[in-house]
């Protein structure tokens, strides 16, 4: 009689082990968590044609560091998650020394931010949402602008696999 | 000083045989008596966590009653409120449960012992309230420091959850009417109904849920027997050749 008991005795043993090491303990790097803004360019003659940035710059005020791509026709673009809003200075040929080769525009990103749960390990994310009007807000900063337009494609931001907004220069 | 034990060993062994005589040729009579009644008792785990945890708060009355010689109607209620601090969460769960259901005790009692190796299965009923305390923002990308975790307390109220489980265990008489039983179970989610944009990750009753539906228990109870009445004594005849 305590044979036949010892079977499900030890399966559930075995399963008291094995939940407690559960995959669920930590957030698995396939999980989407909070995206970042994913830019496009493409050539301004021929908008239908991308165009690659050389030496592209992105710095947030009031950050020191920046992210540099080179030779890439799409860039990932991190919103702040504690404000509805960022700035952001694109630099082209960035490590030029020739001041006038240099270029920086200025961009004002305004949206709505939206609190999403994921999981026990993941915690929650953030879902953006670029406002209508102003989501974004072109300046330039050394008279010399180097983007001629700004396309809003996707305003709401929630994976990092469709192009949000396209940039034309 | 194992000559001394040797001949130890070999007095026991003649007083045994001298024991077993008498019994030849005689008829012993083993009346078995089966008690019936209701058992009561409590959770010591969850006494002594409440105690020791300042985190827990939880009691847990147990029930069953024999409705064939080896067949219990089981039912355990409770309450609970426990505060999980987890990497990313913290939250406070708190609310009542109820489990019905039955037990097979599986143990051949010799005699008058009423032990029981028992398997059974429970459907279980919660009704909770989850208060999310904080959360952490997820971000793979660092190029912003981490936001520091968001202190909200948002309470979400009237949630329940269904499940359904298999229960594993012993209970022992240890003196009287006293018992005192172990058991472990596995369980799974019938029905869950979680918060908007939050989830039921502790279920009083079910315990922490292990991707998303299933959990696993145990229960350390000591309880009183009420015997109400006694089943006819069945007379077992046993001749010695």
């Amino acid at each position: 009689m305590i044979k036949r008991l010892l079977a499900p005795l030890f399966i559930l043993a075995l399963a008291t082990t094995f939940s407690s090491c559960e995959k669920d303990d930590i957030c698995a790097l396939t999980t989407e968590t909070t995206p970042r803004l994913l830019m496009e360019f493409f050539n301004s003659a021929i908008p239908s044609d991308n165009k690659n940035v050389t030496d592209l710059q992105i710095a947030a005020t009031g950050e020191t560091s920046a992210i540099t791509y080179n030779n890439a026709s799409k860039i990932l673009v991190p919103l702040k998650t504690t404000e509805d809003t960022v700035e952001f200075n694109l630099t082209i040929f960035a490590s030029s020394e020739d001041p006038a080769v240099r270029n920086v525009d200025r961009l004002v990103f305004n949206y709505a931010r939206n609190e999403v749960y994921i999981s026990r390990a993941c915690g929650y994310k953030i879902d953006f949402l670029l406002n209508q009007g102003n989501g974004i807000v072109l300046s330039d900063p050394d008279g010399s602008q180097w983007i001629k337009s700004i396309r809003v494609v996707q305003p709401t931001i929630i994976t990092e696999n469709t192009t949000h907004v396209k940039v034309f220069f | 000083m194992s000559r001394y034990f040797f001949s130890v060993i070999a007095i026991f062994s003649f007083a045994c045989v001298f024991a077993q005589a008498p019994k030849k040729d005689s008829v012993t009579i083993n009346v078995k008596q089966n008690r019936y009644g209701l058992r009561v008792g409590t959770d010591l785990y969850k006494i002594a966590r409440s105690i020791y945890d300042k985190d827990y708060q939880g009691l847990e009355i147990v029930g069953d009653y024999r409705i064939a010689k080896n067949y219990y109607v089981a039912a355990e209620m409770g309450n609970e409120k426990i505060t999980v601090d987890d990497d990313r969460l913290n939250f406070t769960t708190s609310g009542t449960f109820i489990k019905g259901g039955f037990d097979y005790n599986a143990y051949e009692n010799w005699l008058d012992m009423e032990n029981m190796v028992y398997i059974g299965a429970r459907y279980g009923f919660s009704t909770m309230s989850q208060t999310l305390n904080s959360y952490k923002i997820y971000n793979r990308n660092s190029y912003f420091a981490e936001q520091p975790p968001v202190d909200v307390s948002e309470k979400y109220s009237g949630l329940t959850a269904q499940w359904l489980e298999i229960v594993v265990g012993t209970k022992a008489k240890v003196i009287n009417n006293f018992y005192l039983g172990l058991s472990v179970s596995v369980k799974k989610l019938v029905t869950n109904n979680k918060p908007e944009n939050f989830d039921n990750l502790y279920i009083p009753g079910f315990n922490r849920t292990y991707n998303g539906d299933f959990g696993v228990g145990f229960n350390y109870t000591v309880s009183y027997f009420l015997p109400l009445y006694k089943s006819k004594a069945k007379v077992v005849k046993k001749i010695a050749k």
